[in-house]
């Protein structure tokens, strides 16, 4: 095991160190710390990175950071035309609402896991040859999308005005939810990373898990509409209750229309104790992708 | 003035050449039927390696390609780990193993300059303190407004010199860098390295130009298929090399003082 230690300014790396398990988990909480020190001491390189992504991406088009708007204004049009012209009995009252407050959080979620997976091997030419600390890549990619994702929230704001859904206090609550998500993101963020780091194929296969959990997640359905018993052998599930458990992501979109749009449509506010478990989980994945991530990262500089 | 800045006690570095190889699942499941491909192969590109460096020495690292010059710089510059031993390093670092490494191509030259200070650690107002010594220095005039991609290759080359000796490091890792832009850069830039040596500031320099070593440089530190050779004064180290060479009945590959023939290891556009 390597370790890192910093005192005065000097910095030791040290090879080979028989740790026990009390100094082992000693060095773990130590390090840690460091590491986010580390981290708030790169924070210009962080803002910098996010000011990169946005910067390229709308580089050479006319409309520049206006397409981030224009972006949910078109798709809702094609949304509105198909689920509402096209087949008039899909019956959702407001529905370009109903859909944007899902699908809005679902891209950004899509877009910031493309752009981690990707993130530490597409930047080789930076991990190669200079020290950062490396998780600062996915989580720049990350808020870059975030930053994104709160302008394309106004176009939202602007159709729950023109559709007149009363606005309750409980839309205090949105920036719980996007927190809650971006932690989420990360944490899921930093494990794919790691993975494409060592095997090239987490890209590829993403592509088709991506899809199988948008039509998991209810963006185009209500959560309520998934039985509560299906027999399967014999046995009842309650299918609904199962995908929220199983898949974080169902219960992050399910707050955001529940905050954004069950509510003014007459429907019960959150439950509390559902916000706190979305919150656990979110803070997990974190937990879980940092530790797999940290374990891995010293060596991105040998393996891309 | 001889506090140790870098110090290596025992420092090995293995690479193991099937990590290196295995990328995808394919291959691994391939590896995992083909003996001979499962067969761990490896290669220590540094074998029990000691030195010390004291603040505001010159110290230059010589030999052949292949020699784990590189890997001692990137060890140094926590890009890979030690797989045996301690390195300490103490005061801030700046390596210029590559120039301009992390310019992005669609920024201007000026938007570059504050990514590449914050990739080396220095905030934005840093930074805009140093900006005009930057740009002066680089001697990109105009341009410093345009996508980096329309610069030639050795206006990039210009402007990441002048990023990396103008973030006020404490230790310095030059590589190969000596090589790159006309010979009226070059001048310049050995005149801002001997300005940096005379400031106190610690440079480790990796060059296969002998010329240039002896000019700069009053120590050398020589390293020979991962294993020090030799370590001291600069025309004592390099006098045995040469020596090794002409006893050895070889040519001199890559260590001649003919700067025509100086090998750019580290260039990329």
């Amino acid at each position: 095991m390597v370790t890192v230690e910093r005192n005065d300014a000097v910095l030791v790396i040290a090879a080979d160190q028989q740790l026990s398990m009390l100094s082992r988990f000693r060095y773990m909480i130590v390090s840690t710390i460091e590491r986010l020190i580390d981290l708030w001491r790169y924070r210009e390189l962080i803002r910098n990175l996010v000011v990169r992504d946005l910067k390229v991406r709308y580089r050479n088009s006319v409309l520049g950071i206006f397409w981030s708007l224009f972006n949910p204004i078109l798709m809702m049009m094609v949304f509105t035309l198909v689920f509402t012209v096209m087949t008039p009995h899909f019956k959702v009252p407001n529905f370009p609402v109903f859909v944007l407050c899902a699908i809005l959080p679902w891209n950004f979620f899509l877009a910031s896991i493309n752009g981690s997976i990707r993130s530490i091997v597409d930047n080789s030419s930076l991990v190669n040859k200079v020290y950062f600390p490396r998780e600062i890549l996915p989580i720049s990619v990350v808020l870059a999308n975030m930053v994104n994702f709160l302008i394309a929230l106004i176009v939202l704001f602007a159709f729950i005005l023109l559709l007149q859904i009363p606005f309750t206090p409980w839309v205090l609550l949105l920036p719980l939810v996007i927190a809650v998500q971006v932690t989420f993101t990360i944490g899921f963020g930093l494990i794919m990373a790691t993975a494409n780091v060592f095997y090239r194929d987490t890209q590829v296969i993403m592509e088709v898990v991506m899809m199988a959990w948008f039509f998991v997640t209810p963006i185009f359905y209500s959560l309520s509409i998934l039985p509560n018993n299906y027999e399967i052998l014999g046995m009842s599930f309650d299918v609904a209750r199962w995908a929220r458990i199983l898949n974080p992501m169902a219960s992050i979109i399910e707050n955001y229309r529940i905050t954004l749009y069950g509510i003014g449509q007459g429907g019960a506010p959150p439950d509390i104790y559902f916000f706190m478990r979305t919150l656990v989980t979110s803070l997990l994945v974190l937990f879980i992708g940092a530790t797999i991530f940290y374990r891995h990262s010293r060596s991105f500089g040998e393996e891309v | 003035m001889s506090r140790p800045v870098i110090t290596f006690e025992n420092v090995s570095k293995e690479f193991k050449l099937s990590n290196l190889r295995v990328r995808s699942l394919q291959e691994m499941f391939v590896s995992m039927f083909n003996k001979e491909m499962r067969g761990k192969r490896r290669f220590w590109a540094l074998d029990n390696v000691s030195f010390t460096i004291n603040a505001g020495e010159t110290v230059a690292l010589v030999g052949t390609n292949g020699s784990g010059k590189s890997t001692a710089l990137k060890l140094i510059s926590r890009i890979i780990d030690p797989t045996l031993g301690t390195i300490t390093i103490s005061g801030r670092l700046s390596a210029l193993l590559e120039l301009g490494a992390g310019f992005h191509p669609d920024l201007s030259g000026r938007e570059n300059i504050f990514l590449n200070g914050s990739i080396l650690g220095l905030s934005r107002r840093e930074m805009s303190q140093k900006l005009d010594a930057i740009i002066d220095f680089a001697d990109i005039g105009e341009f410093i407004d345009v996508p980096i991609r329309n610069y030639s290759s050795g206006m990039q080359m210009r402007l990441g010199f002048s990023v990396a000796v103008h973030v006020d490091p404490q230790i310095i890792l030059v590589d190969e860098v000596l090589a790159v832009g006309d010979h009226k850069f070059q001048q310049k830039c050995l005149k801002r390295i001997r300005k940096l040596q005379n400031e106190g500031v610690t440079i480790l320099f990796v060059s296969h130009d002998f010329d240039d070593v002896r000019e700069l440089c009053n120590r050398a530190i020589w390293l020979d298929h991962g294993v020090l050779q030799g370590d001291g004064d600069v025309n004592e180290v390099l006098g045995r090399i040469e020596n090794t060479y002409e006893s050895n009945g070889q040519a001199k590959p890559l260590l001649s003082s003919n700067k025509t023939e100086v090998e750019l290891s580290k260039v990329e556009l």
